[in-house]
């Protein structure tokens, strides 16, 4: 269909070959006959039903049970669970089978609750109705019983249940349009037309009739491209993807259409696109793995010295052992190596405490809750607007929050509203509207200055128009230096333009359908300066004028137009020659700076100089801008030129660089009039969101489907990219690429690409290195184009791209598709090993968030598809900072605490047990009874564990986001790196071997004033109380914040202890009252007192010293606010009481903002698809462009008045 | 991912308001929810650190020199016999010494008492290097047995010295088995001394875990003995000697107490021990001691707990004096 689609599909059959991700076509091509489904039967094409589950029933065991298997510590379990059944186990099978059990049922319920939504979502989806023709009727059944051949009608607004062949539609000419947000994020409408062949089978009796036959590709993910042919009634004709209705766009526009199902279910081509939903594991988890494996190799390290020692020890001398011949292979002193062997298992049951049991089950449970309670109900992520709050969808990535160092965010809908809105103008060097952007607000705010947006009076404010100076409004411009430098603007902004109007002739009622959305914005703002532009016809354009001859009068003019000189993205212009009524010819231009001021007239360079000053004024701002001129034309000139023109026009070869070359003999000599300048609505708070993101230490991409201008322009007014910024540009629109384009040879056009993105990537690379060897080198920002990505992600390129992206501070990729966006993010993902996060709102982003270690969907107005696949939703792109910034890096600092503490509580006690083993002469006996060993896990130190993951604050929200740099912390891994590890590790052996030696050795003699003696479960009791006291304790001295549910539970946790030994003791033979011996006893408080102080005493010197000489970042900031109460509002911190008027303070903040020369000027009048529409009607033959869907639309939803036209 | 078909199921997601509600309960659940529970935030400073270290120094000291002086008051007599009452023509083999009946294992040590010993005087016997608690060895026992004797027949567990003849041994297992069997008369210049072997296991022992009705009908009868025999006409609540063997050590170096010398003994007095060397530590090298020790409320001489209180404290104290000079030389 468009050119642009064509474009695509070039690129997208170019990608079959090299990136791999798609299908290579099968040499079949699939037969589908239409309306008949017994004729397909044979084939078995799958049905429409989809499931994005991970499990079914059957699958749902073996599958989850394989998931859980993965982990290494359950595996562990497993085995440790199996060998303690054997006889060799010193302890009770019991006490590993129950808690593993517990484990594995807690994971299995979660998962399946999990699956379980999923499956809910499906079922939603897979019942949606459609109507389906049977027996020359609709009949209305779900989704999911659609079969591929079937005839299906769907309604206007209505989505598209699978991939349809289009057939006929209520519209003339059989087209309709459609709505492609769910795939590409475009809002704008496409056309599709259906073969002229079929298009009298709208009615159920006569589509009843359709018996074709057709023939097309195996499915696969290529969204632009089809090839097929429909065989009806022995004509072959082809199809096109202009036939072909995609599932998941939606139709608009349109009272119905009738299409056959050509891909069902899993083989649609948005199915296709999707990739498999990862199990996502996050890094620290992986990370996690790894501990756990230094812990199997300790464990087998301590195992098998203790299995070597008792070989050596094992000895007949030991008469009172019993050792004889008889004795079994354990014992057996003849047989040295047997006894090793047999003694490492019963050593490895009997160490199995040191590696965590309940680790995962209690972060699985901090984590859901902070998802569910913390997440999911904080206020500051609630959008009270749109009534929507944070939602986590996985609770797996809560700690990857806290150490994303890339962002990779869509733009359209994400960091934009994807709305234009006129917000300021210079007209004859005076600038007009006092409005102050984000931007500027945001620089102001950095500067420490508060500024309140008071709303004037006069401010103006509607879809497009976001205007505040009364001097230009009612009229009151003519009391302006320039009224009639003014005039000419207004009448520019009414005139030059390619818009539809649509709706009633009236201010109020009428809307504007462009192609791009700052030309609705200009001729709104046209309609509010008084100049209503209210009526097209293919020659004439109606301006209803207010206040030009003298105020308050209104006059309907009629413009003559007589050449319209299209924009297009060299020109980087657009003119309109007209006709007054009175016969005056003028040629009205707008544009880039850039070109407008090459072709403007000699003189008045006073003018030119302020205006190019408002212009990067305008630009430094984050405005759009573009320049607006005039001509006046003389009669004789003009008829001269027009016949250069015609002749273009109506040449065969090579017209459009004609056309070009004619334009340039008028567009000359130019009058500048002004410059407008149109705020590319940001999301609210999206500047200073970024800014904090970006002192966090985090770098984000933006990837874009638009072109490079507006891209860079939308990073402009993002703060991605300023001008002290050295910026490397790689674009495919250069001169060289489009002479090889043109000549149209795919095979060298290929070769020719590559080997510029070569060069430009090995200049960057270069000059990026020397900016980065010299000391004060200004940050780099890159923006590549999709189709130089295309070829720079090639194998042999990608390392230096990875190279020079990764130095760069931001980086922008313009025109990527939702498969390149993907591979951007898995280039960074695996090349670069860094935790990547990817927020889209689109289901053009769902590959992209997939893809990401963090995928963030925005829950808008637009589909809920990257929401789907998402891991967390959020309503607005500056709730990132609050995702991040607080909540990750809370949780990133509450799962490291709780597991280094497991690490160190498990080993802590394994250890004394370790030290043990000397002392038994290496047989495995077991210090501990096995019910204290196996609760000690479960009850005795898991609660106080959980409250630090809950509850752990080092520093408050609003100081979290305050101080953005402490994010860094994560992003370098600081809490758990190895070095934290090891040094958790060294207390641990510290405080094993004062458990272990100071209640042994203080345990020896009598112990009461009767001078009784303790046995082995007294002494080992009473280390074991010591244990738990001292481990309970340490968890205190982690803690930054203790409320009372750690005094609680620590509290609780020791208590525990207590009432389950003073129990216990009555009723277990070994232990049998030994706790109330050790309580009868001096010795018993002496040593409480004693032993766990002289344990922690280490820990805390050590805490104390870290703090005072190495602090971290977060005890700096800890310390400053030390005094502070902790305010829980977290708002209010960056207030600052000022007294200024509100029109003051403005022009204080004004003045304070940053003022250096902007180079960057912020032309962007390039969206997407932005060329005329006049080429069709005007030239012999002109490709259709997507323009010509919005004017398509326009004409049939208004068709009384382009008739009267 | 799919397509969103409809708007029933963006509704689920999409419409979850946050109400805030009033009351306790509530209060607390915002306050959970919004993470601002009211907590106290320790932070170390460089004061609370030294703070700190004094203030355990001062509860430390004190607490290590009544420890210390408890522990200081207990007399004590050690007294290694096992290499001097072998007799000379045995001093090369001294397992065949132990194993060969015949030859009398009587043997006599003079202990001198060099300060004051208020009765009550324990009698312990040490051992080293003898593990008792040998993961073989620890096993080896039923305490079902032990208290209901022949009513509880599985003497698995005692292994290898569960039965004989086909009836399970009173008591089983190998610690039984292996019962300590030296014994000792001491001669207070004529006298005898009374040595009171009653109630010296600890009370919840002989009640509880050994029988009242359980005797040691068929014990060492087996072909190997390895260690004291019984009387079978005692139950086995009653023979103290057992229970105390059988509460097993933590170490492999132990003490365990033999009795009560209920007499006070002068300074210079010398008492004159006979013992009967039966026990067999010779074929695994390890030693036997006689001990002699009076008692303190913490129970025998150990000096450990003091010199580690003392030791600590006077640690923190320097410590914290340390820090003290660092944070007034150099403050932040």
């Amino acid at each position: 269909m468009t050119r642009d689609v064509s474009l695509t599909g070039r690129s997208s059959t170019t990608r079959t070959v090299r990136l791999g991700r798609v299908q290579p076509q099968a040499p079949s091509h699939r037969t589908i006959y239409c309306n008949d489904r017994e004729a397909n039967f044979p084939i078995r094409f799958k049905g429409n039903s989809i499931s994005t589950t991970k499990y079914n029933f059957f699958t749902f065991l073996p599958k989850g049970l394989f998931e859980q298997f993965r982990r290494v510590a359950n595996c562990y379990f497993l085995f440790i669970s199996i060998l303690s059944m054997t006889p060799i186990s010193p302890v009770n099978p019991v006490t590993n089978v129950v808690p593993l059990s517990l484990v594995l049922l807690v994971s299995l319920i979660k998962e399946a609750f999990e699956d379980w939504k999923r499956f809910q979502n499906d079922m939603v989806i897979n019942n949606g109705p459609v109507e389906v023709l049977q027996d020359q009727k609709w009949e209305t059944v779900p989704w999911k019983k659609l079969q591929v051949g079937d005839i299906v009608r769907v309604k206007q607004d209505g989505f598209f249940p699978a991939d349809l062949l289009f057939l006929a539609s209520t519209n003339p000419d059989g087209v309709c349009y459609i709505e492609t947000a769910n795939l590409d994020g475009e809002t704008n409408l496409k056309i599709r037309k259906a073969l002229e062949r079929t298009w009298d089978y709208s009615t159920p009796e006569k589509a009843a009739e359709f018996k074709g036959e057709v023939q097309c590709e195996q499915p696969n993910n290529s969204l632009y491209t089809f090839t097929g042919n429909l065989i009806i009634q022995k004509q072959t004709l082809p199809l096109s993807p202009n036939q072909l209705l995609l599932r998941g766009c939606s139709l608009r526009n349109t009272e119905y259409i009738v299409g056959a199902v050509i891909f069902t279910g899993h083989e649609t081509k948005v199915m296709m696109n999707s990739m498999n939903v990862p199990s996502k594991r996050s890094t620290l988890e992986r990370k996690l793995d790894k501990l756990i494996l230094t812990l199997f190799g300790s464990l087998f390290l301590m195992c098998l010295i203790g299995a070597i020692a008792s070989g050596i020890f094992i000895n007949r001398k030991y008469h009172y052992l019993g050792l004889d011949e008889g004795a079994p292979t354990e014992f057996n002193p003849s047989n040295r190596f047997g006894v090793a062997a047999l003694t490492l298992f019963t050593l490895i049951t009997l160490y199995s405490t040191i590696i965590p049991i309940s680790l995962y089950v209690s972060i699985e449970m901090i984590k859901f809750i902070q998802c569910t309670q913390f997440i999911n109900k904080d206020l500051h992520m609630y959008h009270a607007e749109t009534n929507t709050a944070a939602l986590a969808r996985t609770s797996n990535l809560n700690e990857e929050l806290g150490q994303v160092e890339y962002i990779f965010s869509d733009k359209t809908g994400t960091l934009t509203r994807n709305l234009m809105e006129f917000f300021k103008c210079s007209i004859g060097g005076e600038v007009y509207g006092f409005g102050i952007t984000e931007i500027e607000q945001g620089g102001a705010e950095r500067n420490g200055i508060q500024v309140q947006v008071h709303k004037s009076v006069s401010a103006v404010h509607e879809k497009g128009f976001n205007f505040d100076d009364s001097r230009l409004m009612r009229g009151a411009w003519r009391n302006e230096p320039d009224p009639d430098t003014c005039k000419e603007f207004f009448r520019c902004l009414a005139i030059c333009h390619t818009v539809l109007p649509e709706g009633d002739e009236s201010p109020e009622k009428i809307t504007y359908q462009a192609a791009s959305p700052d030309e609705a914005a200009l001729v709104t703002a046209a309609k509010n300066f008084g100049f209503f532009f209210y009526r097209r016809t293919p020659t004439m354009i109606y301006v209803r004028e207010s206040h030009v001859e003298k105020m308050g009068k209104i006059l309907d003019v009629a413009y003559e137009i007589l050449n319209v000189l299209e924009f297009n993205s060299t020109r980087k212009r657009q003119s309109v020659v007209c006709r007054y009524p009175d016969g005056r010819l003028v040629l009205y231009c707008k544009g880039a700076d850039t070109v407008i001021y090459e072709r403007l007239a000699d003189g008045n360079d006073d003018l030119k100089k302020i205006t190019r000053g408002h212009l990067e004024q305008f630009g430094s701002a984050g405005l759009r801008t573009l320049c607006l001129a005039y001509r006046d034309l003389s009669p004789e000139m003009y008829e001269s030129w027009n016949e250069k023109f015609i002749q273009a026009k109506s040449s065969l070869r090579d017209r459009e660089n004609k056309l070009d070359e004619v334009a340039e003999l008028i567009e000359k000599e130019l009058i500048l009039i002004g410059s407008t300048a149109i705020e590319d609505k940001l999301q609210e708070g999206v500047p200073g969101c970024i800014q904090t993101l970006s002192r966090a230490g985090i770098k984000i991409w933006v990837l874009t489907g638009d072109k490079m201008e507006t891209a860079i322009n939308i990073a402009y007014a993002c703060n991605l990219i300023n001008n002290e910024m050295k910026q490397f540009i790689i674009s495919s629109e250069t001169d060289a690429i489009r002479e090889v384009e043109n000549r149209g040879d795919q095979v060298e056009i290929a070769c020719f690409i590559k080997e510029e993105v070569k060069k430009e990537l090995k200049r960057c690379l270069e000059e990026a290195q020397h900016c980065l060897s010299t000391v004060s080198g200004p940050k780099l920002a890159l923006v590549i184009d999709g189709k130089c990505l295309m070829y720079a992600l090639d194998p042999s390129l990608r390392v230096m791209l990875l190279n020079l992206s990764l130095n760069c501070s931001s980086v922008v990729c313009c025109r990527v598709s939702p498969l390149q966006k993907a591979q951007v993010t898995s280039l960074v993902k695996k090349g670069a090993r860094k935790i990547t996060l990817s927020i889209g709102d689109g289901a053009n982003d769902v590959s992209m968030i997939q893809a990401a270690h963090i995928g963030v969907g925005i829950s808008g107005l637009e589909g809920m598809q990257a929401v789907m696949a998402s891991d967390f939703a959020i309503a607005q792109f500056r709730y990132l900072a609050d995702l991040l910034l607080v909540h990750g890096r809370w949780s990133y600092l509450r799962i490291c605490k709780v597991i280094t503490y497991f690490f160190y509580k498990n080993l802590t006690f394994t250890l004394t047990q370790f030290w043990f083993t000397f002392h038994t002469g290496f047989s495995g006996q077991r210090f501990y009874d096995d019910w204290f060993q196996s609760l000690y896990n479960v009850i005795f130190t898991a609660l106080p564990v959980i409250m630090v993951g809950l509850f752990d604050k080092d520093v408050s929200a609003s100081l979290s986001k305050k101080y953005p740099e402490l994010y860094k912390e994560g992003i370098r891994n600081v809490f758990f790196k190895w070095r934290v590890v090891g040094t958790w590790a060294c207390f641990s052996v510290y405080q094993s071997l004062i458990f272990y030696h100071f209640v042994t050795t203080s345990s020896a003699g009598g112990k009461n004033s009767s001078g009784r003696i303790f046995g082995l479960w007294d002494v080992s009791t009473m280390a074991f109380t010591c244990v738990v006291i001292t481990v309970n304790l340490r968890l205190l001295m982690i803690c930054n914040s203790i409320t009372r549910w750690h005094y609680i539970s620590v509290g609780g946790s020791i208590l525990a202890w207590f009432i389950f030994i003073f129990v216990y003791s009555i009723f277990r033979e070994n232990v049998f009252f030994v706790i109330y011996v050790l309580m009868s006893t001096f010795y018993f408080y002496i040593t409480i007192l004693l032993v766990p102080i002289v344990a922690l005493l280490g820990d805390f010197i050590y805490q104390g010293v870290q703090r005072w000489f190495f602090p971290y970042d977060y005890q700096i900031v800890q310390e400053i606010h030390r005094h502070e109460p902790d305010d829980n509002s977290r708002a209010g911190l960056l207030e600052i009481e000022n007294q200024l008027t509100p029109h003051e303070e403005r022009s204080y903040a004004i003045a304070q903002l940053p003022r250096e020369i902007s180079k960057h000027t912020g032309f962007a009048f390039d969206s997407p698809g932005y060329e005329s529409f006049f080429a069709a009607q005007l030239g012999i033959y002109a490709p259709q462009k997507p323009w010509d869907v919005a004017r398509r639309a326009s004409v049939r939803s208004r068709p009384k008045t382009s008739k009267k036209n | 991912m799919d397509v969103d078909g409809g708007s029933t199921s963006s509704d689920s997601t999409r419409v979850r308001s946050i109400p805030i509600r009033s009351g306790q309960c509530k209060a607390f659940l915002s306050q959970f929810k919004q993470q601002s529970l009211p907590a106290c935030k320790p932070v170390l400073t460089p004061a609370w650190v030294i703070a700190i270290h004094l203030l355990l120094g001062f509860v430390f000291i004190p607490i290590g020199l009544v420890t210390l002086h408890a522990s200081r008051g207990v007399l004590e007599i050690v007294d290694r016999y096992d290499a001097d009452c072998v007799p000379e023509e045995f001093k090369g083999n001294k397992v065949s010494y132990i194993k060969d009946t015949s030859v009398p294992k009587n043997c006599t040590r003079i202990l001198k008492v060099h300060k004051y010993m208020k009765a009550p005087i324990y009698i312990y016997y040490q051992l080293d290097n003898y593990y008792q608690n040998h993961r073989r060895y620890v096993k080896s026992r039923s305490d079902q047995q032990l208290l209901h004797g022949l009513k509880y027949n599985d003497t698995s567990s005692c292994k290898p010295e569960e039965s004989n003849n086909g009836l399970p041994i009173v008591p089983c297992g190998l610690i039984a088995w292996s019962l300590f069997n030296d014994t000792y008369t001491f001669i207070h210049g004529t006298a005898e001394l009374r040595v009171n072997r009653k109630n010296i296991a600890w009370k919840s022992d002989r009640d509880h875990k050994f029988g009242k009705h359980v005797y040691p009908f068929n014990f060492q009868n087996g072909t190997l003995i390895g260690g004291g025999k019984l009387d079978p006409n005692i139950p086995l609540g009653d023979q103290e000697d057992l229970i105390v063997w059988m509460r097993t050590s933590a170490l492999p170096s132990f003490r365990k107490i033999y009795g009560r010398i209920e007499e006070d003994l002068e300074a210079d007095d010398v008492i004159v021990v006979h013992l009967m060397n039966n026990y067999n530590t010779y074929s695994f090298g390890g030693k036997k001691k006689l001990v002699i020790s009076t008692s303190s409320w913490l129970g025998g001489r150990n000096d450990f707990l003091g010199v580690a209180y003392i030791f600590v404290g006077s640690s923190a104290v320097i410590l914290s004096l340390v820090f003290l000079l660092l944070h007034v030389k150099n403050p932040r």
